[in-house]
């Protein structure tokens, strides 16, 4: 783009041209490194794909069977998409993805009411979390206290209800639990778990459509397929509990898009994707089957997805460690959540910034930024000397990987929350300053819920390194093989990373390369998932300004 | 709950609360069970072995199999290396069982004592340690000791001329196990002399060993032989004479075991005393034993079984131990 113009001609020289090669130079620069970013990460992905896949092991036929059923239907449907209606495209994305990341997510709420709470438990719990709610409102009600005893009243509720005094005085909860009859598990599910989601989707329900009636076929709807469990759930070879996780957490979301993209009337041909690729995938099944193709030597499999550890590659598995990892991840988010959080709101709301303090302020700043940086190793020993060492607990269990994990993204959390705070503008302060907010009161109602979506996207990034690590796990004495997922937070467990680890260093070369390769996308999955909740949560605080 | 002084929510607040009740009663009334009890009487708890990474393939493959007869034993295996394992985990008291590739020393046998941990030898298994070159190299196929010496026993050797003028006058790429690895103890001792070079790439990855093995032509290595039997197609194992005198034999199984190969070596495992008064390892290591003869320690991980007089041996012990 030559400049040309002839006013400006005069002020360039006298041939009325500016060199352009430093700037295509810059410009080639930046593109040859995008592209060798590209192509590095590009080709790690392909290499860890077709270890887990092998896709050389199956038929060509095979291949030919899938690319005619499924990828060239998908293919001409999103060519149609953006040729003609890129608004059903929108469609068409969103309501692929959906049904795959619910149905992640149903897996994860599978493996809570698994592992950490039992259907018991939870029933339990949410029987003596209504109790506390409905003392402390109807003390409300009956009193009005000041701050001191509503604090004083509440403390003693929670401890009443759910706490307990060990060995004094048993909780509320777990005298529920000690009962000689409860509700089967499914049915504790079904109202303790679908019936407060049931309600919420009606109220949602209720509130778009602003119609009662909607509302109320919403809610009932999704306890009635839930309920239908009891007798579809056998039918289609699943337990009834599994049949109530996927009809509310995949069932409930997918059935709330379709139904909003009907009504709304706009992009409706984009549900045609997922029904497209849904009948391809049945069309090709039957095909295979008949024609007997084989398909390739999958390694990432429902039993890889189940099974523990074996020393037989083929039925080696990652469960226990999938388990493990989810079980760590929620003692970290507990331990470095609030304490990071609470650093970050006294370090910007509260803390001295002029004079001697204020220096010393600045110093334990730079410090918390420089903790970023410290190798994972050196939080591995931190760990051990702090919990095990020195508090005496047991090495390799749950707590003691994920507080020491916890102390590892504790400064990014404090780091990332400080930027949010420092975004809320200050001129929002001072209005509330001025309106005779006092500063608890500016910080709990102004600038919290301005910065909580920044907040809750820093940390998700920062659960996202957690995930990953194993250098801390290997210092704590996380154990190389563990098959038995752990059962409470003080159990022997192991994570993904030290699992994918124990494979790397295994003899059997199967190891190293099919397994490994199976776990490391099980690993990159999960993450996927955490960063896009990140970015979901960014987008829509961001499109709230 | 934002919108309560517009009154909206109070409607679904007394409904969610009726709804819940209701649901509540209808699942109390219609059907329900008694709290579920732990199956009592099949044995469960944990058992946590540390140790040596030659040794984890034989306990890994035991607790396996132990843990489909009680699958509510929660065995752990981990290899951390001999001596980290005694170190670390087993004389501090949070191992049952260290698993060794060389017996226990006697400064580790004291700091077990400082903590009232009493370690028992149990001679579980042999190997044969295999020494590995690249199978490009087509100059050497086998050393005697006192060649291995030269090599493995300080840091004068730096090119393959230095050890023999036939040989190609290019830099020695050395892969060993790392200083906290039984292995590394154990050549130190019987082959090198009590000294070891530390000019060497240490690694607790085998895998490490192989493939460095694997990239140049000029590598060695040594490391255990079930590690080999894997990789037979990857790597070249010498043939090992003690001395000059002798013939060099390759290493196998069998070799190991009638002692014709000089770089066999035997394996132990060390239950504490303490802890097989607890009934989840006393069975785990009543398991390990009676199993150590079995045929698959060699078909599937590629150790020498140990014999009947070792077995019964162990087992003796073990019952006085538990027995007191």
């Amino acid at each position: 783009m030559a400049t040309t113009d002839d006013s400006a001609g005069a002020w360039f020289g006298s041939d009325g041209q500016v060199s352009q090669l430093r700037g295509l130079l810059f410009k080639a620069g930046c593109l040859g490194a995008t592209l060798l970013a590209l192509f590095l990460v590009f080709v790690f992905l392909v290499y860890v794909a077709v270890d887990a896949i092998e896709p050389g092991t199956a038929d060509p036929a095979w291949w030919a069977t899938v690319a005619a059923t499924v990828a060239v239907p998908a293919v001409a449907l999103a060519a149609y998409y953006y040729r003609y209606d890129p608004r059903a495209g929108e469609v068409a994305y969103t309501a692929v993805g959906l049904p795959i990341a619910a149905t992640l997510l149903a897996g994860g709420v599978g493996i809570v009411f698994r592992h950490i709470v039992s259907p018991h438990e939870w029933l339990a719990l949410v029987v003596a979390a209504l109790v506390a709610y409905g003392a402390l409102e109807v003390h409300d009600r009956v009193r009005r206290a000041g701050a001191f005893e509503r604090a004083a009243i509440g403390a003693i509720v929670l401890v009443v209800t759910i706490v307990g005094l060990p060995g004094l005085v048993p909780s509320l909860r777990s005298l529920i639990l000690s009962l000689p009859v409860l509700p089967m598990a499914p049915l504790s599910l079904l109202g303790t778990f679908v019936v407060p989601v049931a309600l919420a989707v009606g109220w949602y329900v209720r509130r778009e459509r602003e119609s009662e009636r909607a509302g109320l076929i919403a809610g009932g709807a999704t306890v009635a397929a839930a309920a239908l469990g009891a007798v579809a759930g056998p039918v289609a070879g699943v337990s009834w509990t599994t049949w109530l996780i996927l009809t509310t957490v995949v069932g409930v979301p997918v059935g709330l898009y379709v139904e909003r993209v009907l009504s709304g009337g706009e992009g409706v041909s984009g549900l045609a994707l997922p029904v497209a690729l849904a009948a391809g995938v049945v069309v090709c099944a039957v095909v295979v089957e008949t024609a007997g193709f084989t398909g390739p030597d999958v390694w990432l499999d429902w039993e890889f997805l189940t099974n523990a550890h074996n020393r037989t590659p083929r039925e080696a598995g990652i469960y226990p460690a999938l388990v493990g990892s989810v079980m760590m991840i929620i003692v970290v988010a507990l331990a470095a959540f609030p304490v990071g959080v609470g650093a970050a709101i006294y370090l910007e709301e509260y803390a001295p910034t002029g004079g001697l303090l204020g220096s010393f302020v600045e110093l334990v700043e730079i410090n918390i930024a420089n903790l970023a940086g410290v190798p994972s190793v050196v939080y591995g020993l931190l760990g051990l000397a702090l919990f095990i060492n020195a508090g005496g607990l047991q090495p390799g269990i749950v707590i003691v990987g994920g507080l020491t994990v916890a102390l590892l993204i504790l400064p990014i959390v404090i780091v990332s929350a400080q930027e949010a705070i420092r975004a809320v503008p200050d001129s929002q302060r001072q209005a509330a300053y001025g309106m005779g907010a006092t500063r608890w009161q500016t910080v709990r109602t102004v600038v919290l819920p301005r910065a909580m979506p920044g907040i809750l996207t820093g940390t998700i990034l920062a659960l996202g390194r957690a995930i990953g690590e194993t250098a801390p796990l290997l210092m704590v004495g996380v154990a190389a093989v563990v098959r038995i997922s752990p059962t409470s937070f003080f159990g022997l467990f192991s994570a993904m990373p030290r699992q994918l680890y124990s494979w790397a260093q295994l003899a059997k070369p199967d190891f190293y390369h099919g397994v490994l390769a199976a776990g490391v996308l099980v690993l990159l999955i999960v993450l996927l998932m955490m960063n896009g909740t990140a970015i979901l949560l960014r987008n829509k605080y961001q499109r709230r300004d | 709950m934002a919108d309560n002084q517009f009154g909206r929510d109070a409607v679904s607040r007394r409904k969610f609360i009726a709804a819940t009740g209701a649901v509540g009663a209808v699942a109390l009334a219609g059907c329900s069970e008694t709290s579920d009890e732990d199956g009592d009487g099949e044995l469960s708890g944990q058992v946590i072995v540390k140790g040596s990474s030659t040794v984890f393939p034989i306990s890994d493959e035991m607790a396996q199999r132990f843990m489909e007869e009680y699958p509510k034993v929660n065995v752990t295996t981990d290899s951390t290396g001999s001596g980290g394992g005694f170190e670390n985990h087993f004389c501090p008291g949070d191992a049952d069982i260290n698993g060794a590739s060389r017996p226990i020393k006697s400064e580790e046998e004291d700091h077990c004592a400082e903590n009232d941990v009493t370690p028992m030898e149990m001679h579980i298994a042999g190997d044969a340690l295999t020494v590995a070159v690249s199978p490009d190299n087509d100059w050497v196929d086998s050393m005697t000791f006192d060649e291995l010496a030269q090599i493995w026993g300080d840091d004068s050797a730096t090119l393959w001329s230095d050890v023999n003028s036939d040989w190609p006058d290019k830099e020695l790429e050395l892969y060993g196990p790392d200083t906290t690895s039984g292995t590394y103890d154990w050549f130190t001792e019987n082959v090198n002399g009590g000294s070891h070079r530390t000019e060497y790439e240490g690694t607790e990855d085998d895998n490490t060993i192989i493939q460095g093995l694997e990239n140049s032509p000029y590598a060695m290595g040594y490391f255990g032989y079930a590690y080999y039997s894997e990789n037979e197609d990857r790597v070249k194992a010498l043939d090992i004479a003690e001395s000059e005198s002798d013939d060099p034999a390759s290493p196998s199984l069998p070799a190991a075991k009638d002692g014709t190969y000089p770089l066999a070596r035997p394996l132990f495992v060390y239950p504490s005393e303490e802890a097989v008064q607890r009934e989840p390892v006393y069975e785990f290591m009543k398991f390990y034993l009676e199993n150590s003869n079995a045929d698959w320690i060699a078909d599937e991980v590629g150790y020498v079984p140990a014999n009947q007089d070792m077995v019964d041996e162990n087992m003796s012990a073990l019952e006085s131990a538990a027995g007191e």
